[in-house]
């Protein structure tokens, strides 16, 4: 039976300082199958895959490859037995080309006047062009990193993996920075890879994308292995209550909502990003007391510089801001918090908290300034404390020394907990969450839109900004489609479709005043390679021809979601790797 | 006129190579800001060896200058050892590394200067006396207006510093090394995953731009001093990392920056002379590439092209 595992990892346990990561678990992955790992963040998934890809060794437990025990000392020596790792963190020199990157190691060499030996970059970019068409990764091996969007990177890495001949193949959360479009075309590569007899473990906290490729799944909670399901004889349901280990719901319960007077009107606004392109084009809508008003669109359509011109990080162009019925257009940040307005950022790490604060610090950040935080000009230490020890019981925010913990040392989801707390407390009239619950597994996530509705039932005014679809039909009473920097529609939540929203988000469904389709595509491109890339021109060339491409291959509504597909990859490109610094563990 | 270019491209061409050092070191990912130290300590190696290969030779022989030449280039890049230690071994922050390679090559050449004078030459002398190197004329090629100026009055240790920069920009771009070593200074991890030991490749460029300014400092001693003294240290070594941040990190563009920087100084001196300025107005013309440095620096500060992992310690173990 033995030979039958192509990887066998037998009573692992490995053991880091005050935890256990892997509790005696044994897995074993047949040749050619998709094997997925499940389980919430810090369940130990990614621990055990480094371990098989040699970067950390167990403590206890042996490993098996092709039927023969190896001990793996090093990512070099888990490549030289045919293991290749895609990480969460692209391991790429951001100003080389594609086929710099990938044969950077082992690369062909010529020798020039008969004895110096030099790069062979010709030949190096034929051969990938060669790999990349076998498995069918789009990817053209001249392009500089820097100028391709996350989707693209990510195959480059997996091309890394193919021309060192990897057999086995290891995702980390590989559709953790993808938009919905791009995990599709991922799902399809990996599919082919089995097809072409390679070996993939898939290590995912979602459980969708499991349902659709993977044969196995391994699910794993705080360490230890629940169980090995079989997939297509399991549901999604079963599958989640095991890895949260609880009864989990897919729907959060919500009372109707109960709208009040208005609390953020804005009109007519125009905003234009540092490259000077509109991003924001005559946006206007309204909040109400107890509502959560979401704006769903693809990444980059100018829904986050919504947010971030209402909470004052952005310059305003033109338009109004009116909250609680004073002109908030031209305050500052702080005079705005002042004025009650909450602001829970997209990007966590660089606006949401000083990472090299302490959690007390952190969770004073907005009113450290005010009593009984600062007196006479004084810090006053203890009333950090006390704040501090009250929100992290309140908000069950997780660390390894409590009040005192370096805000960098906690994992992802209690950073995000902390934020969430600390700006709740402000007890804000209005509440801007952008991508509340990216990056975060299961449980957290429901706990957040748990503690957003509640804050709705308590008459706060709620500006949800999401790139999942999900999020948005499950949390919003109000929606509000954004393409291309303009609302395409405004409507209750129940009266439009999940469909419905979708193709108002790709600019299929055009506002009723547009006309020319074709011009406006076209337009969301630029805008897309512009705000993104923040390299001007670099990224206009690229989404340029991106659209090229497009225009032959893609027609009706298939070319255009193509279309949004890669203006939303090019916006992750910079945040994606931050965002999963405190991911896991 | 061709004074200018004479001149300018002399002070020029050693300051080329070290910022090529520099470039070197950056883009393996390590702050170097120790040329200044490097090619002071460079020039006292060499200095020394050739005071000593003097006695071995006639007058006129060219072979002391050649050896020191040599002894410069693996002093200097035995000096950069210490920045490696202090960079690689010790992960010390880079910047601070480098001020302390500084502070210590003048203090140490210094005393070492006088020590040895001392104890071999019996002299109390806080320098070695070099001579100035000879210099040639291409024939025929110098009879070209203006662009004859380069092949006019030329040292040889220009000839010298235009092939090693040569084969410098050659293997930074050409070969497996180069690229791994450019790649450091953007994504370690990259070079690491691709089974390459990023501290191994760094050692390598600090040693390399240790060399290459050990050859610019002793150029500089053979030209502008004709000795080796604490005089050495009048901060050409930080004018060349402005020139390679002029540059961007690249090699074409920074001979440029260097050139401006030579003829400025030349120039300057031009200037003083046509209108008979006293010879005080000499040491304010000394300032010229320094105040341009400046207004350089009001234009280019935008433009940042510099590794983006410079300064970067790398850590394996660190996710």
């Amino acid at each position: 039976m033995g030979e039958e595992y192509i990887v066998e990892m037998r009573h692992i346990t490995k053991r880091f300082p005050g935890i256990v990561a892997n509790d005696d678990v044994t897995i074993q992955i047949r040749k050619g199958e998709i094997y997925a790992l499940l389980g919430e963040n810090g369940a130990g998934k990614s621990t055990l895959m480094s371990m098989l890809f040699g970067m950390y060794e167990p403590d206890e437990g042996e490993i098996l490859i092709r039927g023969e025990k190896v001990k793996i000392e090093s990512p070099n020596h888990a490549t030289r037995l045919n293991i290749g790792m895609v990480h969460q963190h692209f391991k790429l020199v951001s100003n080389y080309t594609v086929a710099e990157n990938i044969v950077m190691g082992m690369e062909p060499v010529k020798k020039v006047l008969g004895c110096i030996p030099v790069v062979d970059i010709k030949k190096a970019n034929s051969d990938i062009r060669a790999l990349s068409e076998k498995y069918g990764l789009a990817v053209n091996p001249t392009d500089v990193i820097e100028n391709i969007n996350v989707s693209t990177q990510q195959r480059v890495e997996i091309l890394k993996m193919l021309y060192r001949e990897a057999e086995i193949l290891i995702f980390d959360e590989p559709t953790a920075v993808l938009t919905p479009q791009e995990i599709d075309f991922l799902l399809e590569i990996i599919k082919g890879l089995r097809e072409k007899g390679k070996t993939i473990i898939l290590i995912t906290h979602k459980l969708e994308e499991i349902k659709r490729i993977a044969d196995r799944c391994a699910i794993l909670n705080r360490g230890k292995l629940i169980d090995v399901l079989d997939v297509a004889e399991t549901s999604t349901r079963v599958m989640a209550n095991l890895m949260v280990g609880r009864e989990v719901s897919f729907e959060t319960e919500k009372k109707p909502a109960d709208f009040g007077k208005v609390v953020l009107d804005v009109s007519n606004l125009n905003v234009f990003n540092k490259q000077e392109f509109q991003v924001v084009k005559n946006v206007s809508f309204q909040v109400h007391e107890g509502e959560i008003l979401a704006i769903a669109g693809v990444a980059g359509n100018g829904q986050v510089e919504i947010a971030d011109a209402i909470a004052g990080l952005m310059p305003v162009r033109s338009g109004k801001i009116v909250l609680n019925g004073e002109d908030i257009t031209g305050a500052s940040i702080r005079e705005r918090t002042l004025k009650g307005i909450s602001y829970i950022p997209e990007d966590r790490q660089n606006y949401g908290v000083v990472m090299d604060f302490t959690l007390s610090e952190n969770l004073a950040l907005k009113n450290y300034f005010k009593e009984p935080f600062c007196r006479k000009g004084m810090l006053d230490n203890r009333a950090f404390e006390e704040n501090s020890r009250r929100l992290i019981e309140k908000y069950d925010i997780r660390s390894g020394q409590g009040s005192g913990t370096v805000v960098r040392s906690m994992s992802g989801g209690n950073q995000q907990k902390a934020i969430v707390g600390r700006e709740i407390e402000l007890a804000s009239p209005l509440m801007i969450f952008v991508q509340p619950t990216r990056g975060l597994d299961i449980g957290a996530i429901e706990n957040i839109h748990r503690q957003m509705i509640a804050e709705r039932d308590r008459g706060r005014a709620i500006l949800l900004i999401s790139l999942e679809l999900d999020e948005i039909m499950n949390c919003a009473d109000t929606i509000a489609v954004i393409y291309n920097g303009e609302l395409q529609k405004i409507a209750s939540a129940g009266s439009l479709t999940t469909n419905q929203v979708g193709e108002f988000m790709m600019g299929v469904r055009q506002k009723e005043t547009e006309k020319s389709t074709a011009g406006k595509s076209e337009a969301g491109k630029e805008a897309a390679g512009k705000s993104a890339t923040g390299k001007g021109t670099a990224g206009k060339s690229e989404a340029g021809k991106e659209a090229a491409g497009r225009s032959v291959t893609g027609k009706g509504t298939a070319g255009k979601s193509e279309t949004g597909k890669e203006a939303a990859g090019k916006k992750v490109t910079g945040k994606g790797a931050e965002e999963k610094g405190g991911g896991e563990e | 006129m061709n004074g200018i270019l004479i001149d300018g491209l002399s002070f020029a061409l050693p300051l080329f190579i070290m910022a090529i050092g520099g470039i070197y070191c950056e883009k393996s990912g390590v702050t170097m800001l120790a040329v200044e130290g490097l090619q002071g300590f460079g020039a006292f190696v060499g200095a020394f060896a050739a005071v000593l290969a003097a006695g071995g030779f006639s007058g006129s022989s060219q072979v002391p200058f050649y050896i020191a030449i040599l002894c410069a280039a693996v002093g200097g890049g035995l000096f950069a050892l210490l920045h490696a230690l202090l960079c690689l071994r010790f992960q010390a922050n880079q910047v601070i590394s480098g001020v302390v390679v500084n502070i210590m090559a003048m203090a140490l050449t210094a005393y070492l200067t006088k020590l040895l004078n001392r104890l071999l030459f019996g002299a109390t002398s806080d320098k070695f006396v070099l001579t100035v190197s000879y210099r040639f004329t291409v024939p025929g090629l110098s009879r070209i207006p203006l662009l004859g100026a380069v092949f006019t009055n030329v040292y040889p240790f220009e000839v010298i510093i235009v092939a090693v920069a040569f084969v410098a920009w050659f293997v930074m771009y050409k070969t497996r090394f180069g690229m791994h070593l450019r790649a450091c200074g953007d994504n370690p991890h990259a070079v690491d995953a691709a089974g390459r030991q990023v501290n191994r490749i760094r050692l390598a460029a600090i040693v390399i731009c240790g060399a290459l300014s050990g050859l610019g400092g002793i150029c500089f001693a053979y030209s502008i001093s004709a000795n080796f003294s604490a005089s050495i240290y009048v901060g050409y070594g930080y004018l060349a990392i402005a020139a390679l941040i002029f540059g961007n990190w690249r090699i074409l563009p920074t001979l440029g920056a260097c050139l401006l920087f030579g003829f400025a100084r030349s120039g300057g001196y031009k200037l003083v002379q046509v209108l008979q300025m006293p010879s005080s107005y000499q040491d304010l013309v000394m300032i010229l590439p320094y105040v341009l440095t400046l207004l350089l620096l009001v234009f280019f500060s935008k433009q940042n092209g510099s590794p983006r992992a410079l300064g970067e310690i790398y850590d394996k173990g660190a996710r």
